[in-house]
């Protein structure tokens, strides 16, 4: 056989293997690599950071599935921590039903860790204070128009079976005019949804955190400004995170800047095996 | 008759919420909102036709002892169990709802993505050719965007990332633009078909 014929035909056993090898390995060994912020994450997080403390509030919808959660809980957690560094009020809602596990995750882990370094009262995080999360609901679109009139209506009972006009900051974000900004973390359509019904109707802002898959379909969304900022795939949650630790917000980076490091080297491989096929190919065809 | 009368329901409440859209009266808004709760209670109704058909498919599969049918038992036993913990003992973070959400649903749907990785390094590896003019342009476009999106990609070449940034701003959003204008105007007709009862498929497919 032929070198041009060895490349070309690698048993996919060693693809797999090599694969593995390249995903563990960067874990166990991480590789620093200074991150280039892209202008749609550096914009969103500007929005963010615009927000001023303790008056309107972020509404964020949590409709990723854990599939896609080494991407979008990265962007949660980031975001969340941004936000109650800031005393922006957060307020968590859930279209994709298997949403609320990972959202109800999402905010345990920065809560937590929030009011684990709080030595004061008015340094931790409250629920039904500072953050609510409201739960998944049944008929997303209808949903998402009411909510225009009143968040209260829709969700009577938060996702704990709560009332929700008990808590204090229920009694300041009534509808979308006391929401600045609403950032759907999403691993399906969900973002057109907020874009096409409450955006259009009431004019709330829109953010999106997406895998990477979807971004390409949602760069129109940015040029026409209908999204006030993206974060894409675990890059973009890699880049938020090194943000909001550059403006000293977080102490220590988040678990999309380990990822990074597998990703990259997975799509080093990924280019090196294209390369090798094509060269196989190309030889293999001038041989005919 | 039954099926005029779904139609007339269809037709009156197509237009009329169509209109309402541009009416900003306190009645009209009201109306609105009554009807987008009816839709929310309606839409939860919807959960339930699902519980039942999925209990009766696989119900169906384990009484005739189909192929597999132990996997419809695992599936129904599943289901139960999950409403049960989650209405009898909350969902709260540190329940056994969410425990067993995060230590078993989670990192199964997770192992099942992660091995597309391997299809798709597999398949990239052996159809990801330059065949012709059209495949290479695929190829060379995909290059650049995967290198430029890496934060490697800066170090190769400082230009990388913001070539990459303009195959994604220029070309790619030229084509997305192009897919999201066909869709909304195919999304319009279908509406109007749906609402001049044109398109009765919803109906039941039956004339």
């Amino acid at each position: 056989m032929k070198w041009f014929e060895v490349i070309s035909k690698i048993d996919r056993r060693i693809i797999y293997l090599l694969l593995t090898l390249f995903v563990i390995l960067p874990l166990f060994i991480p590789i620093k690599i200074p991150q280039n912020i892209m202008p749609q994450t550096q914009k969103l997080f500007d929005f963010v950071d615009s927000i001023r403390p303790d008056d309107k509030a972020v509404m964020l919808s949590l409709d990723y599935t854990p599939q896609t959660a080494p991407e979008c809980h990265p962007m949660a957690l980031a975001i969340l921590k941004h936000c109650f560094a800031r005393n922006i009020p957060v307020v968590g809602v859930s279209y994709d039903p298997q949403g609320p596990g990972l959202a109800v995750e999402a905010f345990a882990t920065v809560v937590d860790d929030i009011n684990r370094q709080a030595s004061i009262k008015e340094d931790s995080v409250i629920y039904g204070e500072d953050y609510v999360y409201l739960g998944w609901k049944s008929g997303r679109i209808a949903a998402l128009l009411e909510m225009g009139e009143s968040i209260i209506s829709v969700y009577p009972r938060d996702h704990f079976r709560n009332a929700v006009d008990s808590f204090p900051i229920m009694a300041r974000v009534k509808n979308y005019k006391d929401i600045a900004i609403a950032i759907v973390l999403a691993a399906a359509a969900y973002p057109d949804d907020w874009v096409l019904y409450p955006q259009s109707r009431y004019g709330i802002k829109v953010g999106a955190g997406l895998t990477a898959v979807m971004a390409p379909k949602y760069y129109p969304f940015l040029q026409t400004g209908q999204f006030s900022g993206m974060v894409s795939g675990m890059k973009g949650a890699a880049e938020y995170e090194h943000l909001i630790f550059a403006h000293g917000y977080t102490k220590d980076l988040g678990t999309a800047e380990t990822g990074m490091s597998a990703q990259s080297m997975i799509h080093i491989l990924i280019i090196i095996f294209i390369i090798m096929g094509n060269i196989g190919y190309f030889f293999s065809r001038r041989k005919k | 008759m039954k099926r005029k009368l779904a139609l007339a329901i269809c037709l009156i409440m197509g237009i009329v919420m169509m209109v309402q859209f541009f009416i900003p009266h306190p009645t009209s808004l009201q109306f609105n909102s009554m009807i987008l709760k009816w839709v929310i209670i309606l839409s939860a109704f919807a959960m339930v036709l699902a519980i039942g058909n999925l209990s009766r498919h696989h119900g169906l599969i384990i009484r005739k002892k189909k192929k597999n049918w132990f996997y419809s038992v695992v599936t129904l036993t599943s289901m139960g169990a999950m409403a049960i913990i989650g209405l009898f003992w909350g969902v709260d973070a540190g329940s056994l709802f969410q425990s067993i959400y995060l230590n078993i649903f989670a990192p199964l749907s997770a192992t099942m993505f992660a091995l597309l990785a391997y299809y798709m390094a597999s398949a990239a590896y052996r159809a990801f050719r330059a065949r012709s003019l059209e495949a290479t342009l695929l190829l060379a476009a995909a290059f650049i965007v995967m290198i430029g999106f890496m934060p490697f990609g800066q170090y190769i070449h400082p230009r990388f990332p913001s070539f990459a940034e303009w195959i994604m701003q220029v070309p790619n959003m030229a084509s997305q633009r192009g897919i999201l204008f066909g869709v909304a105007f195919g999304s319009i007709a279908t509406a109007l078909k749906i609402i001049l009862g044109i398109e009765r498929s919803w109906l039941g497919g039956k004339e």
